[in-house]
């Protein structure tokens, strides 16, 4: 079969997107915030002493890392609303599948990063007259924010990828606008090519930059 | 009121520490006098260690009680180890591994819990912890990060930033243990000179030379109990008990 490459339709279709891609940005920033802070406190929750406060959080997370994220995302559009009566406008609504998903996978890496936070320092802060939520701000949310650093980038362009899914339930991202500028151009090769493109020019420099940070914190750590 | 002449500073009482079915402490009394410098000496497991971490509130204890100026300060009553926060703020404490804050320069090491935990102004705290650092010939290193210093310094720095909130008793928990043989001077000098300002101090340290300068009361404690208390020239020249004299001999023959 013939098929003959075409490149310039896609630079017809570029601001479509590149629409595309800022609606997709923001919904990776948004749950980025959400995530690194939100994951944050869930860390703390599930590492409580008490069981009722810890079993409620161990469940959330494990219920988001053992389903599909397509599932969640899905879920969350059709199911929310009607379970729980949250009528949401698309965008906020998957800014808080991705954001609580993404949250979920943080805070497993924030609990490895608090857990290496040497006992002693968490000494010296008693013996300095910390408080114990003066302690968690002032000692272990550094600490364990720069041991999961790396961790935390890699999971926040995950979801740049994983955001592709939202195309489904009509969030005009990146992919979604490459699903349609294909149908109306009769041209996918050329748009779902670009389309990849696009994602791996964002990811790959925040990949490196995830490295380098890891490479930098082993340095300081030496 | 506090009254310094006629009060203990510390006054412990049958202090009893068990973690879970091994006992720890067993009953110790102990009362130390303003301007005391009390070095603790023992075995391993003596329970030397957590005596000093009791005293800075980081252990709970089984039984007994600490006063501190007069004041309650920790209490066990039913299982339950209450910790005067308050009094607490009067204790410092320096530790084994320096346990400086690595995200923080010297500088911040040395401001962020007089600022925090005490209200001290900002300038102030500045002014302030640059005074120490150049005390102790650190100026250079106030905006230098934990990281870059050598052991010596760290533990310098460790012992700035306890003198930075005013203590009226400072303790030191094997504070050159972990430290290279020719860093080890500088820290103890930093503690002499503060032995001549007469800074209360509870000590613990396996290096009898330095236990000999800078005490004026030397602690024996063995098997969870003080086995001898003393000057300085009595329990490391001249032990009384024969636990005590052994453990001497053997120090001192290992260190020559």
């Amino acid at each position: 079969m013939e098929y003959d490459v075409q490149f310039h339709y896609v630079k017809q279709a570029w601001p479509y997107l590149m629409e595309g891609l800022w609606v997709t940005l923001q919904l990776t920033f948004a749950a980025n915030v959400i995530a690194l802070t939100l994951g944050f406190g869930i860390a703390l929750l599930v590492m409580s002493r008490l069981w009722f406060v810890r079993a409620p959080f161990a469940l959330l997370i494990e219920f988001f890392r053992c389903t599909p994220v397509l599932v969640q995302v899905i879920w969350f559009f059709y199911c929310v609303p009607i379970l729980f009566g949250v009528y949401l406008d698309p965008m906020p609504m998957g800014i808080l599948a991705l954001g609580l998903n993404l949250a979920c996978f943080n805070a497993e890496a924030y609990r490895a990063a608090i857990q290496a936070v040497p006992r002693e320092q968490m000494d010296a802060g008693v013996a300095l007259g910390f408080s114990p939520l003066q302690r968690v701000a002032y000692i272990i949310f550094p600490h364990a924010l720069r041991a999961a650093l790396p961790v935390l980038i890699t999971n926040g362009i995950t979801l740049f990828q994983q955001s592709a899914l939202v195309a489904l339930v009509a969030i005009g991202d990146l992919m979604y606008m490459g699903k349609q500028v294909a149908t109306q151009s009769y041209r996918p090769i050329e748009t779902f090519t670009a389309v990849a493109l696009i994602y791996f020019a964002v990811s790959f420099p925040v990949a490196r930059l995830a490295a380098l940070v890891e490479r930098r914190l082993d340095v300081a750590r030496a | 009121m506090y009254d310094a002449m006629t009060q203990p500073l510390a006054s412990l009482r049958n202090i009893h520490k068990a973690y879970g079915s091994l006992t720890v402490l067993s009953g110790i009394n102990l009362d130390m006098s303003p301007g005391e410098r009390v070095v603790v000496i023992g075995p391993s497991g003596g329970g030397k260690s957590t005596l000093l971490r009791i005293m800075m509130g980081l252990e709970e204890i089984t039984e007994g009680s600490i006063e501190f100026e007069g004041q309650p300060y920790i209490t066990a009553r039913n299982g339950k180890t209450r910790i005067d926060a308050d009094v607490r703020k009067k204790v410092g404490m320096v530790f084994q591994h320096y346990t400086l804050f690595p995200h923080l320069s010297i500088l911040n090491n040395l401001m962020l819990a007089a600022v925090k935990t005490r209200g001290m102004p900002r300038a102030e705290a500045r002014d302030k912890a640059m005074q120490l650092l150049a005390r102790l010939g650190l100026e250079a290193k106030a905006g230098a990060y934990p990281s870059h210093l050598s052991g010596g310094q760290k533990q310098r720095v460790a012992i700035a930033r306890a003198l930075m909130l005013d203590p009226r008793l400072m303790l030191f928990d094997e504070v050159t243990s972990a430290l290279d043989p020719e860093l080890v001077a500088e820290v103890e000098q930093v503690m002499l000179e503060l032995a001549e300002q007469r800074l209360p101090m509870m000590i613990v340290t396996h290096d009898m030379w330095f236990a000999r300068n800078i005490a004026s009361r030397v602690i024996f404690c063995a098997g969870g109990v003080v086995v001898e208390d003393g000057p300085p020239e009595q329990v490391l020249g001249d032990p009384v008990n024969p636990r005590t004299r052994e453990f001497i001999q053997r120090v001192f023959h290992i260190h020559g």
